[in-house]
């Protein structure tokens, strides 16, 4: 039969139990708001029974341990889809600061060269007005201010995506370190049988904020995580991290370099590095090329108009832009050649009066430049690609967003805390804690009764 | 779903609500629905192709507007021209009648020769600096008084000019002809000399373009001087050669009713529209001195009052006559022209709507609809802000005590 001492150990037992669930209870209360934080269970077991006179009698409750409760593939979802995300506001941060330039202005491209076309046009209704000549001249220098000032957003803007890339790679490597160092610790918990709890948590978090970075492969094994980049290039094996490394490549932009030193660059898609690296290389390369051939062709069209006619001297048109003699960098160079509106090569038989060659400098809107369009279709095609390319960026930034909450969702109603449940189990263990607590009284009461019973029979 | 934290969905809901009222207040305030190119890429580049046109299309109105006055200034001494030639056959008419006396003739003779001379001044009409009759000559007066001999600024008796004498590669001589109402336009070529020169005279002597006797030859001074060997024949040289220097009518020499023509022949066109050009004017020469020549028929009136019969005065009137439907022919594009002008600017005016209405449907914002979705988009943020205000701050430990 059941002594008063095995009673008493239970209760000691289920304070012990209760006592431990309230640990826990509080621990998950403290770290409600705190980022990468799985919630903890205290694991209860009914303690094994014992065979006590030929009944089976129990033996209260033992508390196991502690487990973090956690979604492996939601979370690998969710850095999966941060990868993108960041990717994308990466790019849509620098084409927020590209599209003023293409917005319709004042002084935008399209605005400045149809005004250089007026001016052209008012100029032949008296083509030997110094006046008119002059505002040709300087509507001409607002274009190519137009085109240097689009051309230097561009370059600058990849000048800044540039640094950002050196900046990015100190972070992953930063990041990718203190991943490694967590590795061993896992390790252990692993072969003592224990749960990662803390320490994986801090780890998972690490493996988000890198995803935030660039993208990455993650494998989970007994001894913590592998990660590698997209194409394979390993960033932690184990207890060691594989830094990354820049250096300046031959067109001047920092190349990423893995740890042979092999240029990985053009490898790594996702996070901010990812996003950074396709703005940077291949965004807004493509739309400076654009301006660039714009540019070219266009200050060689008009150069080609200008020397068809002749000037107020009756000398033949020089050239009226200064255009570089190659496509790369024309937007960049290009400016008016010409000082004086007697030069503007507005005759076409010689004499100052005619305005025969307008026409022809005229004529350069609507032809088609060697692109196949005229020059203001291409600049409103290049209008076309910079809001694709914005609009595009900003649906997937959006998109992503949506995802993500989603994701979290999904994955805070697997680990997050909530205070209220989190409350109710408080009230659950403090009462459990209070009924063990009454059962040791009761039995302490009972061991005194006990041992007064031949006391009192003296007496 | 176990649902733990509300907070970041109400933070997401609320962003969204606060993007859409951003957005519908930016509708409502610019009454336009793109303001930059990422807010409808197709619109942004179509509009971009749209204001190149307006802008196309402004111009044109513009350069009509430039035009429209320098062609009414045209068609107003046109026709004053075209009432002086009639006062000018009135006059003639009156004379060549048997009982005008001689006196009487020399009278009409002068009047005539007032005429002339308003017909001139009337061709020689500018409007803002613009000599409407220069043909693509728009900065001096077309018709200049013309006289017998010029004479090079470069050249002295002892250091004379010589056939010899090299002229300056590219510059450029001309001699306008009263007479014949032509012009000679000399371009030296390098090597070319004042032989060149006279020999290219010689030629357009030949060719009918400078009237018979007209020369270059160096004179006692040792000066170039190209005259035309006749006090009734009448040239105006122009040279910017700076080996013969600015050429000059010899004192003395100028011919009395004789104007030669010294614009150009030819008129330029403006572009008033995508696939119209006008001519801005007509041309001097073309007006006066080519054809049945006004100046040429006049002079000859007048030298017929003076000293000719009835029936010399009978047939000069005739050619006048002849002279003033030539002006009034001359008169018909011009004023074919300026109609076309107006009708253009009432095109462009309507093209003016259709494309502002064009580039309201590509950016323009709806403002019945902008000012609905931002009464909505307020609507749900209000609802998205108390909704958060009531269920953030609610957890059970509200209700333990």
């Amino acid at each position: 039969m059941a002594s008063l001492s095995t009673s008493l150990l239970t209760a000691v037992q289920s304070l012990g139990a209760a006592s431990g669930a309230l640990q826990v209870t509080n621990n998950n209360i403290a770290n409600a708001n705190t980022p990468g934080y799985s919630r903890q269970v205290a694991i209860l077991q009914e303690a094994a029974s014992t065979n006590d006179g030929g009944f089976s009698v129990g033996n209260g409750v033992v508390l196991e341990g502690f487990q973090s409760i956690r979604d492996e593939l939601v979370q690998t979802q969710i850095q999966q889809e941060t990868q993108t995300q960041s990717g994308a506001n990466a790019e849509l941060a620098s084409m927020q600061q590209i599209q003023p330039t293409f917005t319709t202005s004042s002084q935008d491209i399209g605005t400045e060269m149809s005004a250089m076309f007026s001016s052209i046009s008012t100029l032949s209704t008296n083509p030997t007005s110094s006046a008119d000549g002059q505002a040709v001249l300087t509507a001409g220098q607002n274009l190519a201010t137009a085109f240097n000032t689009a051309s230097s957003t561009l370059t600058s803007q990849q000048a800044g995506l540039n640094t950002q890339v050196g900046q990015d790679v100190s972070e992953i490597n930063h990041i990718t370190q203190q991943i490694a160092a967590l590795n061993p610790q896992i390790a252990q918990l692993n072969a003592t049988g224990q749960n990662g709890g803390t320490v994986e948590d801090q780890q998972n978090q690490l493996v988000l904020e890198l995803s935030t970075l660039t993208s990455v492969a993650v494998t989970k094994t007994a001894n913590g995580v592998t990660l590698t980049t997209g194409n394979g290039t390993p960033l932690v094996v184990g207890s060691g991290s594989f830094t990354l490394s820049t250096t300046t490549g031959s067109n001047g932009m920092q190349q990423v370099l893995d740890q042979n030193g092999t240029n990985v660059t053009a490898s790594l898609t996702g996070g901010d590095l990812g996003g950074t690296i396709q703005a940077r290389d291949k965004t807004i390369p493509g739309l400076l090329t654009q301006l660039d051939t714009l540019a070219n062709q266009f200050g060689t069209a008009i150069n080609a108009a200008q020397a068809k006619g002749f000037n107020q001297s009756g000398s033949a048109g020089q050239d009226f832009f200064n255009v570089p003699t190659t496509v790369a960098g024309s937007a960049a160079g290009i400016s008016v050649a010409i000082t004086d509106p007697s030069q503007i090569a507005a005759s076409s038989d010689g004499t100052a009066g005619s305005n025969g060659n307008l026409a022809n400098l005229s004529a350069v809107q609507t032809t088609t430049l060697p692109g196949g369009e005229t020059p203001g279709n291409t600049y409103a095609n290049l209008v076309y690609q910079v809001g694709s390319l914005t609009a595009n960026a900003s649906a997937e930034s959006g998109a992503t967003t949506a995802s993500l909450l989603q994701l979290n969702d999904q994955l805070s109603s697997v680990s997050g805390v909530s205070i209220d449940q989190e409350s109710a189990n408080l009230i659950t263990y403090q009462t459990a804690y209070e009924a063990a607590a009454r059962v040791v009284s009761t039995i302490q009461g009972l061991f005194t009764i006990t041992l007064s019973m031949g006391t009192a029979a003296a007496e | 779903m176990r649902v733990t934290n509300m907070v970041p969905d109400i933070q997401y809901a609320m962003q969204q609500s606060q993007q859409a009222l951003s957005a519908a207040l930016q509708q409502v305030s610019t009454g336009l629905r793109v303001n930059q190119p990422s807010d409808d890429p197709t619109a942004s580049a179509n509009m971009v192709v749209s204001l190149a046109a307006s802008a196309g299309v402004d111009q044109y109105t513009s350069n009509i507007s430039s035009l429209l006055p320098q062609m009414n200034t045209a068609d107003a001494a046109i026709s004053s021209i075209v009432t002086s030639l009639n006062t000018a056959i009135t006059l003639g008419t009156s004379g060549a009648t048997g009982t005008a006396s001689a006196s009487n003739k020399q009278d009409i003779a002068a009047q005539v020769e007032g005429v002339l001379s308003g017909i001139v001044a009337q061709a020689n009409s500018s409007f803002q600096g613009v000599y409407v009759f220069g043909g693509t000559a728009t900065t001096k007066p077309p018709f200049v008084a013309a006289s017998s001999t010029f004479t090079s600024a470069q050249g002295s008796a002892g250091s004379p000019l010589a056939a010899t004498t090299a002229l300056t590669a590219g510059s450029i001589t001309t001699i306008s002809d009263a007479t014949t109402g032509d012009t000679m336009t000399f371009k030296a070529a390098a090597g070319d000399t004042v032989a060149t020169l006279s020999t290219a005279i010689a030629n357009a002597v030949a060719a009918g373009t400078l009237s018979a006797g007209t020369s270059a030859t160096i004179n006692a001074s040792g000066q170039l001087a190209i005259g035309t060997n006749s006090s009734s024949a009448g040239i105006v040289v122009s040279s910017n050669d700076a080996a013969l220097g600015s050429m000059t009518a010899t004192a003395g020499s100028q011919v009395a009713n004789a104007y030669a023509y010294v614009g150009d022949s030819t008129v330029n066109t403006v572009q008033v529209g995508s696939a119209m050009n006008v001519a801005s004017s007509i041309s001097g020469g073309q007006l006066l001195t080519s054809g049945a020549n006004v100046i040429g028929s006049l002079n000859s009136l007048i030298t017929a009052l003076q000293s000719g019969t009835s029936a010399q005065i009978g047939a000069a009137t005739t050619a006048v006559s002849d002279a003033l439907n030539h002006v009034s022919q001359q008169r018909i594009p011009l004023d074919n022209s300026m109609g076309r002008l107006n009708d253009q600017e009432s095109y462009l005016g309507q093209e003016t709507l259709t494309l502002t209405s064009q580039q309201t449907s590509l950016v323009g914002a709806n403002l019945a609809d902008a000012a609905t979705n931002l009464s909505r988009a307020e609507l749900v943020n209000s609802a998205v802000l108390a909704a958060a205000a009531k269920v953030v701050p609610q957890t059970l430990l509200d209700y333990l005590k």
